[in-house]
């Protein structure tokens, strides 16, 4: 490290151990499975896991499946919900006939007040009635337990709700220790015409320690992480049409990759970098991304300090566990069912113990068939999204007394906020970089 | 979970009558040409095949295209399950059809 003035000022370290393992595609082979595979596999893993928690949440009632249910008596479901939404898009709406019933498509989601929740297991569904359990914070996707009883009309009407609940999560290493930072960026959108590489250089040079007087760097080299969730580039638009490119088209798309690996260039000469692809980058689509590749950063994947990792990213830093993607999982969320701030939409992924419930219904994601990568086994400590409007984050507690930090990462690009979070205690500020000059 | 499955099977067979039938355009969905096991007049099959449509029906292991059945046994055996053991025993030892009977019919 270039830190040498009167002392000499050492970079702390901490030890990492990646768990990205159940999101590596590797044996997978596309034979024709459908997506009922994972729905499947979703609904066993989730099922017996629910079973577990029945017995002392409605001792008295029976569990039994959607076609036995019987009119009047009190049981519990468990099954996957299906939300109806009139307002979702299907691809045979614009062969419908009656195009103007259905009503205009509010920009930012596609909840409607005459959507309803419908249970399935494997062999049947039921309507789900009554004001207990709302529609709008549900999703597509999602395994609950329901207790209540079928109402005349042939409808479920539910009279409580069991969700699974956070994750027991694996005790933090208590031993009080010194402050260790890790810096959290997502959205450099670097190619995009309103990018600002001035800004990105600032917080490069401020986490390398090249800014500032010593004591400021000081603080700097107490940062042992960065990641940067998802959208590093943006390929300019206009280039990717289907056509064949011109060579010289060639090389600009390529621009903004090549301008990346520059910068993390010299990050990851001083400290350990993941890099997570986000929906922008050059990477697959359906999740889980797979690492952007290394090719694309001929000068930062020398250091062995540069990881390109999958998205969603799991891994640990000195025995603290981090979970996170690049967004898509909240963004999904928001255009589906309603919170009051995406903070909500994570501890609700947290709660239904499933990362990405709207996969693969409105979620591109890969077609699994014997296992459902995004269910949440463990509970983080830490979990991230990228890719949002603004930085936000909160603690929550479980009922086991889990304590999860949760974190919205902000586009850098548009706000110039990096997320830093200390690994002692969890705590989190943002580092926010400006370069206008204040008239 | 076998009266289902061998209603199933009966539905199944119906339906296949009917498509033959009616679509002369279409290939039958068995071509004779797939396997021996799975002739497009599906009546030749053994009891081992029986036995091996009854697991494929059985929607307890959950759905059984796109995947082999070893496959789907073992899916069944490591989500807890218990698939009968016949069946793993026929597919271990015997020289049965490994896909499913939807296979290459979807």
């Amino acid at each position: 490290m270039g830190m040498e003035k009167e002392k000499n000022l050492h970079r702390l370290q901490c030890s990492y151990a990646s768990l990205d393992e159940s999101f590596e595609i590797s044996k997978e082979s596309y034979r024709g499975q459908q997506y009922s595979h994972i729905y499947y596999a979703r609904l066993n893993l989730m099922r017996s896991l629910l079973y577990s928690l029945v017995s002392n949440w409605k001792p008295f009632s029976p569990v039994c499946p959607v076609l036995e249910l019987e009119e009047g008596k009190e049981c519990v479901i468990i099954g996957t919900l299906y939300k109806h939404m009139k307002l979702k898009p299907r691809v045979l709406d614009e062969y419908s006939k009656e195009k103007s019933t259905i009503p205009l498509v509010k920009p930012h989601n596609f909840i409607h007040s005459d959507d309803y929740l419908i249970l399935e297991d494997e062999k049947g569904r039921v309507k789900l009635g009554g004001n207990f359990i709302s529609p709008s914070v549900y999703a597509t996707g999602v395994v609950v337990a329901l207790h209540g009883k079928e109402s005349g009309a042939g409808d479920f009407l539910v009279l409580d709700v069991l969700e699974a609940g956070l994750p027991p999560q694996i005790d933090r290493p208590l031993k009080s220790r010194e402050d260790k930072y890790v810096v959290f960026l997502s959205g450099l959108s670097i190619g995009r015409s309103n990018s600002n590489p001035l800004q990105f250089q600032l917080l490069i040079d401020h986490i390398t320690g090249h800014l500032g007087d010593e004591m400021e760097q000081s603080i700097a080299s107490q940062i042992v992480h960065v990641i940067i969730a998802g959208n590093s580039v943006e390929i300019p638009p206009g280039l990717l049409n289907g056509q064949n490119l011109a060579s010289k088209d060639l090389s600009r798309i390529a621009e903004p990759i090549k301008e990346l690996d520059i910068m993390l260039n010299q990050i990851a000469a001083g400290l350990p970098l993941d890099i997570m692809p986000g929906p922008n980058d050059p990477s697959n689509f359906a999740l889980p991304q797979q690492p952007l590749h290394r090719c694309l950063f001929p000068g930062s994947s020398a250091y062995n300090t540069f990881r390109s990792c999958t998205n969603p990213h799991c891994f640990e830093l000195d025995n603290v566990r981090f979970l996170g993607t690049a967004g898509q999982n909240v963004d999904d969320l928001d255009k589906y069912s309603e919170a009051k701030d995406k903070l909500e939409f994570m501890e609700r992924t947290l709660r239904w113990r499933h990362l990405a419930p709207t996969a693969p219904n409105t979620l591109g994601c890969y077609p699994y068939t014997d296992k459902d990568p995004f269910l949440i086994d463990i509970c983080p400590h830490v979990y991230f999204v990228g890719n949002q409007n603004k930085y936000e984050t909160r603690i929550i507690k479980g009922s086991e007394g889990q304590l999860v930090r949760l974190i919205c990462v902000p586009k850098f690009n548009e706000t110039g906020v990096a997320v830093v979070l200390n690994l002692k205690d969890l705590e989190c500020h943002a580092l926010s970089f400006g370069t206008q000059l204040s008239s | 979970m076998s009266s289902v499955s061998s209603n199933m099977k009966g539905f199944y067979r119906q339906k296949k009558n009917t498509i033959t039938n009616k679509s002369s355009n279409k290939p039958p969905i068995h071509d004779a040409a797939l396997s021996p096991s799975t002739t497009a007049h599906a009546d030749e099959y053994n009891e081992n095949e029986t036995m091996l449509r009854q697991f494929d029906m059985n929607m307890a292991y959950g759905p059984c295209v796109g995947m082999s059945r070893k496959e789907r046994l073992e899916r069944a055996q490591k989500l807890g399950l218990n698939p009968p053991i016949e069946i793993k025993k026929l597919l271990e030892n015997e020289k049965v059809q490994s896909q499913s009977l939807w296979d290459g019919s979807i």
